[in-house]
């Protein structure tokens, strides 16, 4: 990867570990201050402009590369994601408002995001409208009053929603041959009383999973992002963004390289079978880790194409939950006596629930098969 | 980071992909089988105008690139010759190839798996696929091997005369450890772990090759194939599977370029590698292979497919030096407590303090 890229990944482990309690397993926890954990090390890591460091310099970034952007994602979530809900504004949320924003909307939206202030959701599913998206019934009828729209729907599994202060909205406006036409995003605030918010209890812990409601949330030309009926190509661009999402296979290496001095003694009483399980996950995660690897080298030669992420996402969807598995065993069988090994034991369960929504969360596995076989079967 | 060969490798594999095209193709294998004396004169000519004999894998990444493309092309046609142990031979010409057997000490006979038992050569022909013992398919070629073994052991075989037709056995013969030969080796380049890294990147190579005909030739016949009025690669049963298949030999072809980096830049971890790409290939090959065969249906199991030779020349490099339960054996055992070489591995790299959990 080279040397700078190494340093920054010095960098990064030392603010992890003078900012980020070791025992930290993430924002979203019965605990409020694992919350205030998140926002504050992302306000850390504003001032020291790496929390955008993927933004272009004219919006405060400095145009990091895909490589320095791939270290940041592996050691994020390799430490239990520490920015919290951030990476949503700073990836994704960002860079479409600067690509479609008008310059009110970039100057509202960006500055906030930029300084790790402002946590942003995302109103995509529904109920009815799962990996069929294009399908969903959230609408936005015109109001003749204010020339704007009235919107009524339901969104649902829509993680943050009770903390934040943003929802990137997706509705329909109109009803066109095309199911993905006649869709548009808007960019509303959460802190409007027609938006209800009901979470959803759940093995992942509080705030992941959310329902939303809007009765009739009104809502302006001003708060379109792109135009009215271009929804569909900003989200498709959106999910563009994160063509390796999640570096999943970060956490799974560094718990299966920590089990072995978790274990102290204990790991060489292990069943052989089971440390050979080990031993085949390591080699699964590091190929999980190159097929990531291959598509930021094909994204930063200009090659990628739209199924190219898909088999690294089978492959370290799986990857996370047949790791899963094997740590469950390995820490089920041994002592783990103090501090340490309470800490190990509980970071392998939170990884076992985790792992459980890998191949449903931000598209179900079945999607990428879909995806990428008709790639493998199209025409040559 | 660069996750691809050179651009002069990938042309060279290009071009020896088309001068076997050319001499038969498909065709080479099934000469071999029916005529097992021809089988160096079916492929050593090809072998030498492409200037194979001249590319040394230990002389730098990038001929060891262009050796491993070309172990690749040998898999895509299921050549009935050992091209990656025939490539990997001593630099000093010594003996005819390298090849890694199983068990530790010279001549793998001290912990090899079912080679306990003291026997001469004339039961050494019985090994491998075909028996028990040091094996490897290079049957009816050189007499003289030089072999490694899992701790990097040397030593010098003679590969024995075969007891079975290659149909039945892949060309798979005995090794019999020739106990005078091996002073001549104390002056070649090299130790032996680097040999053992060498030995085992470059078969799995051969096998990768294998795997990128196994999912095209599944592809072209769903395609092709017709059930119920439509295309078989119409019912998403069939494109769930050999989008499975294909997942596997990406990862292993990702595996496969990082262990032979390993390789080239003699790295210490270079065996470990090695040994992580040959388990993750060995599973690959059973999932493509079961796949194949499935997706084929009967037509699979005929010799008018390629498929049915594929996958019958895969087995000697699938088992031999050792299958997939040894393999992972191996590693575990090598690891041990310090895993593999990563961004995540505290012991290898210092310089990178993971904070402990």
């Amino acid at each position: 990867m080279g040397e700078g890229v190494e340093t920054l990944r010095r960098d990064l482990r030392e603010l992890v570990h003078k900012h980020v309690p070791p025992d930290f397993l993430g924002a979203f926890t019965d605990d409020p201050a694992d919350l205030e954990v998140a926002q504050s090390f992302s306000r850390t890591l504003a001032e020291l402009g790496l929390l955008c460091m993927a933004w272009p310099t004219e919006f405060g970034g400095r145009g990091a590369t895909l490589w320095e952007q791939t270290v940041v994602r592996e050691e994020m979530w390799a430490h239990h994601e520490p920015r919290g809900a951030q990476y949503m504004g700073v990836n994704w949320v960002g860079p479409a408002i600067m690509r479609h924003g008008t310059a009110e909307q970039q100057q509202r939206h960006l500055p906030p995001i930029a300084r790790g202030e402002v946590i942003w959701c995302q109103g995509f599913s529904e109920p009815e409208s799962g990996s069929d998206l294009a399908s969903l019934r959230t609408t936005a009828h015109p109001d003749e009053e204010s020339g704007g729209w009235r919107v009524s729907g339901q969104k649902v599994w829509t993680s943050y929603a009770t903390m934040a202060q943003w929802c990137f909205l997706l509705a329909r406006t109109s009803r066109e041959k095309r199911r993905q036409q006649g869709l548009t995003v808007f960019l509303v605030p959460m802190s409007d009383p027609a938006i209800e918010v009901r979470p959803i209890p759940s093995m992942l812990g509080p705030h992941h999973l959310n329902e939303v409601f809007f009765d009739e949330l009104r809502v302006t030309e001003a708060d379109v992002l792109g135009t009215v009926g271009g929804g569909w190509s900003i989200v498709q661009e959106v999910l563009a963004f994160e063509r390796v999402g999640i570096a999943r296979y970060a956490r799974v290496e560094r718990l299966l390289q920590a089990a072995p001095a978790a274990l102290g003694a204990e790991w060489d009483v292990l069943p052989e079978e089971l440390r050979s399980r080990w031993a085949r996950m390591l080699v699964h995660a590091r190929r999980a880790r190159l097929l990531a690897y291959r598509v930021v080298s094909l994204q930063a030669g200009g090659r990628i194409r739209p199924d190219d992420s898909a088999a690294y996402r089978i492959a370290v969807t799986r990857l996370d939950q047949e790791s899963a598995e094997v740590l469950m065993d390995i820490v089920a069988g041994a002592s783990l006596p103090g501090e340490e090994g309470r800490r190990f034991r509980r970071a392998v369960e939170d990884h076992r629930r985790y792992s459980v929504s890998a191949t449903v969360a931000s598209g179900s596995v079945e999607m990428q098969r879909i995806l990428m076989s008709r790639s493998l079967l199209a025409a040559r | 980071m660069n996750t691809e060969l050179s651009e002069e490798a990938v042309e060279y594999g290009r071009t020896a992909l088309r001068a076997f095209e050319a001499a038969g193709g498909d065709q080479i294998v099934q000469d071999a089988e029916r005529e097992p004396a021809r089988r160096a004169d079916l492929v050593e000519p090809v072998l030498a105008e492409l200037g194979a004999w001249d590319l040394d894998p230990r002389g730098g990444a990038d001929e060891l690139e262009a050796v491993a493309a070309l172990c690749r092309v040998a898999g895509w046609w299921a050549l009935p010759y050992p091209v990656a142990e025939r490539l990997a031979r001593p630099a000093d010409g010594s003996t005819d190839g390298l090849v890694v057997i199983a068990g530790t000490g010279p001549g793998g006979a001290a912990g090899a798996a079912g080679a306990g038992d003291a026997r001469d050569a004339g039961d050494a022909g019985d090994a491998g696929l075909v028996g028990y013992g040091p094996a490897a398919p290079v049957a009816g070629l050189g007499r003289r091997w030089s072999t490694v073994t899992f701790d990097g052991g040397r030593g010098v075989a003679t590969a024995a005369p075969p007891t079975t037709t290659p149909r039945y056995g892949a060309f798979v013969t005995g090794l019999v450890d020739d106990p005078a030969l091996v002073p001549s080796q104390a002056s070649r380049d090299g130790d032996g772990l680097a040999d053992l890294a060498l030995g085992l990147v470059l078969p799995c190579w051969t096998l990768l090759g294998m795997l990128d005909r196994a999912i095209d030739l599944t592809r072209a016949h769903v395609l092709a194939r017709e059930q119920f009025g439509q295309p078989l690669a119409r019912f998403q049963g069939v494109q769930f599977q050999l989008t499975d298949a294909e997942v596997e030999r990406l990862g292993v072809e990702e595996l496969a370029k990082y262990a032979l980096w390993a390789v080239a830049t003699g790295r210490g971890e270079a065996v470990d590698d090695a040994l992580a790409l040959r388990l993750a290939i060995l599973e690959a090959a059973d999932q493509v292979f079961r796949v194949a065969h499935q997706l084929h249906g009967a037509m699979g199991f005929c010799d008018e497919t390629t498929l049915s030779w594929i996958s019958r020349y895969s087995q000697p490099v699938r088992r031999l030096p050792l299958g997939l339960s040894a393999t992972r054996d191996e590693l575990t055992r090598r690891i041990g407590r310090a895993g593999l070489a990563g961004p995540f591995a505290p012991r290898r790299e210092p310089n990178l303090e993971v904070q402990p959990l």
